[in-house]
């Protein structure tokens, strides 16, 4: 869903590309036999793609994630892999049984209450896990990262410093990043628990510690590994296997903000019309 | 308007800069007297700069990179976007009437969001300059790899914004504007035909000079012409996270402006 509001709402070159892939995302998710985490060719990478020798430590670029079927008639959504959820403690439970999400098989059009619908910015993980180019920069002491969805960035420091003892919680949550090998590892904590993990509603608590695992395999090809540690929300680590995107040279981040009155104006224009899953207000 | 923790800090903040004003002028004025040699000024401009207080819309501080003063007249059309405004603060505040974009959370764009007394941030990478906002965590970019502005650009909140050196003046130009933001937080107008001019001197190293010119023939009758304002740069500040958020705002309103009876916000 979020797709279409992608399609529709950005007019540009970004807008044309997503449209144009997911085009192509919907058309292989029918043809695709391949293993998870792989896609079809010809869109997704080869076996030459398998990395050989030292990795190179700039990741910097314009990353637009492989299509997957992890969910069906959700493209590339599994950063955050449903098939690996560990149980949920009782609280996590109970956020989850509130949670109304706007597409997956739990979704009821009519009483969503993604956050998203009343314009909340989104954060990681959830913020890696959408069908949307998102971009990084490097320079000394920091890496940012520019997402296309709600015109969001976020600073990852490099600088050596340690994660704060007692952080404000925000939506972002503070987040620092180091090498090990080949692996740009970030680990971020301080996140504030009015967001969701994923677009179907598992749920992200003020204990969770992310981390995330990057790898740049070759010149087009950056590996995601997502690690979430919530203690309060789930029974043990929630481990996805890791997942690839594609660098687009072309590409420029577009502005896509989330706008209260134009999101009412798309429900009643297009949603509801077309009888999928109107949003909450 | 902005988050209550936002709001928070903004008057923590305007408290401050207020008590401070007049030592913080003087400190201003003499920033501005100690400008390296002529022709030698620095082009880098990163780091974490603040504006300097002023007292253009009392009792407003650090709000007139956009200069009330020299405001040119409205045309017709300008005249009746600002007569539908109804900001939240100036004279022309009503309370209870508000309908400032920013009341609903609307991104903030350019001029408005240079008028504002919080903090941004300059990073310089090859071909690009990035702008971060304090207000609303808005990132903007400015393309420095010589690409024109574009023909027809989408409108957008933020506009699109190239920019070039001229001399020692740092100087972004950015079109593409939609017309569903004022131009400054007193309702002021801006079109889609608005063509910003933004001047940067870095004067010295702890002082960056911005001057904004406002060329939209929809609104005024000629060039907005603001006169240059001053930036201290804060060398140990990181910008915050401050997002709006609509639910927390209307919270915020509930809880806090409507019991004080300030200028509770038109939801």
């Amino acid at each position: 869903m979020k797709l279409r509001l992608a399609i529709l709402k950005t007019k540009n070159l970004i807008g044309a590309s997503v449209a144009a892939m997911a085009l192509v995302f919907a058309a292989g998710l029918f043809a695709q036999s391949v293993p998870k985490g792989q896609a079809a060719a010809p869109a997704g990478p080869t076996a030459s793609d398998t990395p050989s020798g030292p990795l190179s430590h700039d990741l910097s670029g314009v990353w637009m994630q492989y299509p997957d079927g992890d969910v069906p008639g959700v493209p590339g959504m599994n950063a955050v892999s449903n098939r690996t959820r560990p149980p949920l403690t009782p609280w996590g439970q109970a956020k989850f049984d509130a949670a109304k999400p706007l597409v997956g098989p739990r979704a009821i059009p009519g009483v969503e209450n993604n956050p998203e619908l009343r314009c909340y910015p989104d954060g990681p993980p959830k913020l890696l896990n959408l069908p949307n180019p998102f971009e990084i920069v490097q320079i000394p002491g920091r890496v940012l990262m520019f997402f296309e969805l709600g015109h969001t960035w976020r600073e990852i420091w490099t600088d050596g410093r340690p994660l704060p003892k007692n952080p404000d919680p925000s939506y972002l949550g503070y987040s620092v990043g180091h090498w090990e090998g080949d692996t740009f590892v970030v680990d971020t904590i301080g996140f504030n628990d009015k967001l969701w993990d994923d677009s179907f509603g598992n749920p992200r608590s003020d204990q969770t510690h992310l981390i995330e695992r990057y790898r740049r395999l070759n010149h087009d090809t950056l590996e995601l590994q997502i690690t979430i540690d919530d203690p309060k929300a789930y029974t043990k680590p929630w481990v996805s296997p890791p997942k690839l995107h594609k660098l687009e040279p072309g590409w420029e981040i577009a502005e896509w903000f989330c706008v209260m009155d134009e999101d009412n104006a798309y429900d009643n224009a297009v949603r509801k019309p077309a009888g999928v899953a109107p949003a909450h207000k | 308007m902005i988050s209550r923790l936002g709001q928070v800090c903004f008057l923590a903040l305007a408290a401050a800069l207020a008590a401070a004003a007049v030592a913080q002028t003087n400190s201003a004025a003499e920033a501005a007297k100690k400008p390296s040699a002529p022709g030698a000024l620095s082009h880098d401009l990163s780091g974490v700069w603040m504006p300097y207080p002023d007292t253009d819309v009392p009792p407003g501080t650090g709000k007139n990179a956009i200069n009330q003063a020299t405001r040119p007249p409205l045309t017709p059309w300008g005249q009746a976007q600002l007569d539908a405004a109804r900001p939240l603060l100036g004279p022309r505040a009503i309370p209870g009437q508000e309908n400032s974009p920013s009341l609903k959370c609307d991104p903030d764009g350019p001029p408005k969001l240079l008028n504002h007394p919080n903090p941004f941030e300059i990073v310089q990478i090859p071909g690009r300059v990035f702008m971060f906002f304090e207000e609303q965590h808005i990132w903007r970019t400015v393309w420095a790899d010589g690409r024109p502005l574009p023909k027809d650009p989408d409108p957008t909140y933020l506009g699109y914004s190239v920019s070039h050196w001229d001399g020692d003046t740092w100087v972004v130009e950015t079109a593409g504007f939609n017309d569903k933001q004022w131009a400054d937080p007193y309702g002021n107008p801006r079109s889609e035909e608005m063509h910003l001019a933004e001047r940067y001197r870095r004067l010295n190293h702890d002082t960056l000079e911005q001057q904004i010119i406002i060329d939209d023939p929809k609104s005024y009758t000629k060039p907005w012409v603001s006169p240059p304002k001053l930036y201290k740069l804060e060398p140990g500040w990181e910008i915050a996270e401050w997002f709006c958020i609509p639910d927390e705002d209307k919270s915020y309103d509930d809880t806090v402006r409507k019991p004080a009876g300030v200028a509770p916000a038109s939801k």
